[in-house]
């Protein structure tokens, strides 16, 4: 695999959200807000890129991989640990009412199945410039996709798309024109689970359709 | 050498080495989170003497009509208390920086009791709720005027937390239990 693809991949083709379908709780959970979403992002970014990198150089040096491998699990888990703590003192520190917002999903990116996975399935068998490679393509694929539900989330449940702070697009005036209100029950919980719902469906119909007209193609061709 | 004891090594470096980068970051961003933490005290004492509707509201400086002092107790309960006096009219009120326990007991819930000089509480507020990291946010920064609590359970309504009633019954206790001798003379340390 090249190094683009390796940094492309998380993006589509091997989408950790929509695709291998991991790290949903937090992920539904703090979609409320596109400024969430972000945040999130940010921590998950930070977390993936260190934590591939950290592991692969581990697992890249023979000696140090003979006495890891044993151990290998709770080792990853000590380092992303580590990484998430770090993450959350900074975020208390200079980014508080994010840190208020994302509240106990902050210290759940250590049980993030996307963060763990990648540690074992690939930064444990690949070069660390690879595995930064890799954490930076899932990590812009992980919030690409929780930003995309937030924005329907926030949208079809406020009317607003916040994108940080007081930058906020109110977007109720297609509400008002349409002579509706937005529906509340998408920012509640339930609605995290339609919404996910609702664009899997779609992206997966798309999915399908593109599949369709490539086996076509090739039946034409064949 | 035994594999179960060279693994055991492996995890104590690396827990070493972890501790010791927690260690750093801690040291740098400990001071930033205490300055925010107590600008958070002010801020919530704050709202206790003006209209936070007003338009105005963040402009208005507690200390320009107000004399400020904090007194740190050493208590279990009680860490600090804010000693606020009119400037116009010299009346006193006590702030009370109370933290308690609602389930664990490292004391996690703290708020902020504001009692006037005839004993009637001017206003209450929950500055943190740390319980377990996130649990209970919900009612950090609860505006207390609006969603009114007629009785304990109401507090673990707004936190969606069931042990948060606790801690709040037992600020409120702590603080019945001095703020007599408090405002009769000088400070019970």
């Amino acid at each position: 695999m090249t190094k683009k693809e390796n940094l492309l991949k998380g993006l589509v083709k091997e989408n950790p959200l929509f695709v291998s379908v991991l790290g949903m709780c937090p992920s539904l959970a703090v979609t409320t807000s596109l400024e969430n979403a972000l945040g999130m992002g940010i921590g998950v970014f930070f977390v993936l890129v260190l934590s591939n990198f950290t592991v692969s150089l581990i697992m890249s040096s023979p000696k140090l991989a003979e006495l890891v491998k044993p151990v290998r699990i709770p080792v990853y888990i000590v380092i992303i640990a580590t990484l998430v703590s770090v993450v959350e003192m900074l975020m208390h520190a200079f980014l508080i009412d994010l840190y208020n917002a994302l509240g106990v999903f902050i210290p759940l990116i250590v049980v993030n199945c996307i963060i763990l996975g990648r540690a074992e399935a690939f930064a444990s068998e690949n070069k660390p410039v690879d595995s930064v490679l890799d954490g930076i393509g899932m990590a812009l694929g992980f919030t690409a996709a929780i930003s995309l539900i937030s924005i329907f989330r926030e949208f079809i449940g406020k009317g607003t798309i916040t994108v940080w702070g007081d930058a906020v697009l109110n977007l109720k005036f297609i509400f008002n024109f349409l002579n509706i209100e937005p529906i509340s029950m998408f920012v509640q919980p339930v609605g995290a689970f339609l919404s996910f719902g609702l664009i899997l469906a779609t992206l997966t119909a798309i999915g399908n359709k593109r599949k369709e007209k490539m086996a076509k193609g090739v039946k034409a061709n064949g | 050498m035994n594999k179960g004891l060279r693994s055991g090594l492996v995890l104590l470096v690396l827990g070493i080495i972890s501790g010791t980068l927690l260690a750093f970051v801690n040291y740098f961003t400990a001071p930033v989170i205490a300055v925010l933490e107590e600008q958070a005290q002010y801020d919530a004492l704050k709202e206790f003497y003006y209209d936070v509707d007003d338009p105005n509201y963040a402009s208005f400086k507690l200390s320009d009509d107000y004399n400020l002092s904090k007194v740190d107790i050493e208590d279990d309960y009680i860490q600090s208390i804010f000693v606020v006096k009119s400037k116009d009219s010299g009346e006193v009120s006590l702030g009370y920086l109370v933290s308690a326990n609602g389930y664990s007991s490292d004391a996690p819930v703290a708020m902020l009791i504001v009692v006037d000089s005839d004993l009637s509480i001017r206003g209450y507020k929950v500055i943190s709720h740390k319980e377990t990291s996130g649990f209970g946010a919900d009612i950090v920064d609860n505006d207390f005027n609006i969603n009114v609590i007629t009785d304990l359970s109401g507090f673990d309504s707004v936190a969606h937390v069931t042990f948060t009633s606790n801690a709040i019954y037992e600020c409120f206790y702590q603080v019945s239990l001095r703020v007599v001798a408090d405002f009769g003379g000088d400070l019970v340390d």
